[in-house]
């Protein structure tokens, strides 16, 4: 059994944005050489995420659209404080709502050296809280 | 466009490469767990906001803390990235020896914008005599001043120092000096906007954020604890657009002030017009 992880840094341009990382996964799968595993696209930080959905235009839009009704910014959020352990104020509950929805991983099968994806599946790595440097990994299991 | 008239540079990648004196700056001004930010970073999240021009504050209280937080020179270091952009202010510990040389080698070599002072971090009252040489030489070289005014989170503090209506004197005997009162004074706003109201040299900027999400503090602020209709009427010419970045983030500061409602002309003056005016650029392009 063979482990391979590889750290991924990635910037919005955009305060919230959806970003399609689906390629950037499918080569690292193809660099380990790993035949048959599983692959994990995990984000690092708790104002993103990890999202598996068709990649329409309209339906990214949807869905941002959808999460902003959920979670507004004008909301009153117990999260809108003075935070001392920053010395900051905290206004990025929407962020870390939204996180909490999308999840922050995605996982699939590698079969035959290739990663096992549906037909309309691609994998995004969502911003909620930008403009931010970012991180996710990619983490392939198998032989 | 908006001009921010209330940025602490603390975190700015390039005055941020010596460990240890990031470490003491942070924990002086009370930032924690925060990483330096490249410039690049930072212009896109300034974008977010519309923000055209930053203008940057030094840090020190130096023979208290035995360090500059921020000095003259890296503000102007900061600025030589981009003159356009960067408006710097020069500080300086009025308790150093060579305060006022200090001070002129910072507007006449490095060329910085005006003063900023924090009476509630040096715990003097505005007008403490070791503060009156640097006003003296702010009007000699016709350099606007910042106060830090009100409540402050730094650390070691103290805001009674810094409460709006002890700079009135400042108000009255430098009259031909542009003087500004950040944070809006808050929590006493109605003493700053009582001040506003009475000397045509003062102005105040909107770096305010401390309760709640900024589409609750700002109209709490500019429509509750003061009149309904004060910024448009009385106080259009005298506030400007602050963020207190990094404590805040500027694009939540902006989203806060575009929930209160106002007139289309008072907006454009708060977010730009006025401190144009306040740093003696009215005229001149943006």
């Amino acid at each position: 059994m063979r482990f391979e992880l590889k750290e991924v840094s990635i910037c919005a341009e955009k305060e919230f944005e959806l970003i399609r990382i689906t390629d950037p996964v499918r080569e690292f799968v193809a660099q380990t050489g790993v035949k048959n595993g599983v692959v994990y696209v995990i984000t690092e930080h708790t104002t993103t995420g990890i999202m598996v959905n068709e990649s329409l235009p309209c339906v990214e839009k949807d869905i941002m659209e959808t999460l902003d009704r959920i979670a507004p910014e004008d909301y009153p959020y117990h999260h809108n404080h003075y935070l001392p352990t920053y010395g900051t104020i905290g206004g990025n509950a929407p962020g870390h709502l939204k996180s909490l929805l999308t999840g922050n991983h995605c996982v699939f099968p590698i079969v035959e050296g290739k990663i096992k994806l549906g037909s309309a599946a691609d994998i995004y790595f969502c911003e909620y809280d930008g403009i931010k440097n970012r991180k996710y990994m990619i983490y392939v299991m198998g032989e | 466009m908006v001009i921010d008239t209330h940025i602490h540079p603390a975190l700015f990648a390039p005055i941020c490469e010596d460990q240890e004196r990031f470490r003491r700056r942070c924990d002086a001004m009370n930032y924690h767990l925060m990483k330096p930010s490249d410039m690049a970073l930072l212009r896109k999240q300034y974008a977010l906001a519309d923000i055209g021009r930053v203008v940057l504050l030094p840090e020190d209280c130096s023979v208290e803390s035995g360090m500059v937080e921020i000095s003259n020179d890296e503000i102007a270091k900061l600025v030589a990235l981009d003159a356009q952009f960067y408006i710097g202010m020069a500080t300086v510990d009025p308790r150093r020896p060579d305060a006022v040389q200090e001070l002129e080698r910072a507007f006449a070599e490095l060329g910085l914008a005006g003063l900023a002072v924090n009476t509630a971090r040096l715990k003097m009252y505005p007008m403490d005599e070791r503060l009156v040489p640097l006003y003296d030489l702010c009007r000699k070289y016709h350099k606007p001043i910042i106060f830090h005014a009100g409540f402050c989170l730094e650390n070691n503090a103290l805001a009674k120092y810094a409460r709006p209506m002890e700079f009135e004197e400042v108000a009255l005997r430098w009259p031909e000096v542009n003087l500004c009162l950040a944070h809006f004074g808050w929590p006493w706003v109605q003493e700053t906007a009582a001040l506003l109201l009475k000397y045509p040299n003062l102005y105040a900027n909107t770096a305010l954020m401390n309760f709640d999400g900024p589409y609750q503090l700002f109209p709490k602020v500019f429509k509750q604890d003061m009149g309904e209709y004060w910024l448009d009427h009385n106080l259009a010419d005298k506030v400007m657009f602050g963020s207190d970045s990094p404590r805040i983030r500027p694009v939540r500061s902006k989203r806060g002030l575009d929930s209160v409602e106002m007139l289309p002309e008072t907006r454009e003056k708060i977010y730009w017009k006025n401190a144009m005016r306040f740093f003696g650029w009215e005229g001149q392009n943006k």
